[in-house]
């Protein structure tokens, strides 16, 4: 046994590299849930105060944009708030006429971005909600501009959401103008395309909107707009290649949707998916 | 310097070089090619205290790159260890490295590093060889040559712009 100690001492460099080389490999031969499990558990441990570090120092190289950006914008939502106070009296008094029940809407639990992917495709962000706030696994998360991501692990202030635009992630999608159902994928994570069939209608321009149908978020919610359209590759399939509403590079102030019972039925099936890396 | 106080600053270079590398890196891109600076500070503490260090701080800095990209978990803290590893047997307390060795040791790096990525890249996928020389020529090389760029400035800061005063 001596001489096994006395070998690893005198070749330590060696033995070092063999070390690393062996965890590189099993990380890499891991099974993607095993996978996805070491990394959230290291993303919210061990490189959690590294990443939140960084990400409050790179908040602070965007605070004058930012604070410019967000007057505009407080402008441009006042103006519509009273155009919408005015629909929806206007939508009471017709849902009144009609018979038809208020729908109702989905509680927002306001968060904010505490540590995020430094990388220029970043596949999940550190959130500042959790157990506390009562966010849950599966919920929605969402931007002034529309989805962003959903939860995928939850401590107990804080969570992990996984963006839309990571490649594991597989979110069913719509077009707006022809409610072709799609999902969007991508191959290199940089660009990404709705896969539809070769009947169905898409035109750059169109509008991308979440269908509904994945069982996390809800129907309607603004993904981004078709920038072209790829028929040539696949005689079944179609891609619409989208530019995402949100810019997931600049995300501070979200909201995680707090979803309604009927959703909340679906959980037990929900827990049961894993989700690959 | 104690041990201690060795260990921040280096700690403090690696996260002030991941803070730069998202923010102000970016808007430095050429033709999509950006600088490494988080690789050229692993180089350096490479090149200074050899290989033990280097396998580990490697290893370190590899699964933290793997945990925020979109690359296999382990991808890169095993390129990375292993260039710890290799360039760490060429370390200032055994040879003298005078700035043209150690130009060509950091490009060797990149070329060390993408390299191994590229070929468990390669096995997962089922891809073709071809793809890596082409991904040498055309993305590590040019971001070696770039990153060189920027571990010149110090240099030349220090001997060309500022040299140091002889004093009698």
């Amino acid at each position: 046994m001596r001489w096994i100690i006395d070998l690893i001492i005198r070749r330590r460099r060696f033995f070092s590299l063999l070390l690393t080389t062996v965890l590189s490999i099993l990380m890499i031969t891991a099974q993607p849930g095993t996978q996805l499990t070491v990394t959230r558990y290291l993303t919210m441990t061990v490189f959690y105060p590294i990443y939140a570090t960084i990400s409050q120092v790179t908040g602070f190289t965007n605070v004058y944009s930012e604070n410019k950006r967000l007057r505009q914008e407080l402008v441009e939502a006042s103006t519509q708030l009273q155009i919408i106070r005015e629909q929806s009296t206007e939508n009471t008094r017709l849902r009144g006429l009609l018979g038809f029940a208020e729908n109702m809407l989905h509680t927002l639990i306001p968060v904010k971005v505490v540590a995020r992917d430094p990388s220029h495709q970043g596949r999940s962000v550190v959130v500042s909600g959790g157990r506390t706030q009562g966010i849950e696994m599966y919920m929605p998360l969402v931007g002034e501009y529309g989805a962003v991501g959903k939860i995928v692990q939850v401590a107990q202030n804080t969570s992990l959401a996984q963006l839309l635009r990571d490649p594991s992630d597989r979110t069913s999608v719509m077009i707006s103008r022809s409610r072709a159902v799609g999902i969007l994928q991508t191959e290199n994570g940089r660009d990404f395309f709705v896969r539809l069939r070769n009947h169905e209608d898409a035109l750059p321009g169109d509008t991308v909107l979440t269908s509904g149908l994945g069982g996390i978020y809800p129907k309607g919610l603004n993904v981004g707009v078709v920038e072209n359209v790829d028929g040539r590759t696949n005689p079944l399939f179609k891609r619409a290649y989208i530019e995402f509403a949100v810019n997931f590079d600049r995300l501070e102030e979200l909201f995680v949707m707090h979803l309604p019972p009927q959703w909340s039925a679906q959980r037990s099936e929900l827990d049961s998916i894993k989700f690959e890396r | 310097m104690t041990k201690t106080n060795s260990y921040l600053k280096w700690a403090g270079w690696f996260v002030l070089c991941a803070v730069l590398q998202s923010t102000l890196i970016p808007h430095a891109a050429v033709f999509s090619i950006k600088p490494d600076l988080i690789m050229l500070v692993l180089f350096h503490l490479v090149i200074k205290y050899g290989v033990m260090p280097g396998v580990y701080v490697g290893f370190f800095i590899g699964v933290a790159h793997d945990l925020f990209s979109p690359s296999l978990l382990g991808q890169n803290a095993l390129s990375m260890s292993v260039m710890g590893y290799i360039c760490g047997h060429f370390n200032e307390r055994i040879l003298r490295l005078d700035p043209i060795l150690k130009a060509l040791l950091l490009i060797a790096a990149f070329v060390i590093n993408d390299t191994i990525i590229m070929l468990v890249h390669i096995t997962k996928t089922e891809g073709t060889i071809s793809t890596l020389f082409i991904e040498l020529l055309v993305v590590t090389l040019p971001r070696a040559l770039y990153t060189l760029i920027f571990a010149a400035i110090p240099f030349i800061w220090v001997n060309v712009v500022r040299p140091p005063r002889l004093v009698d």
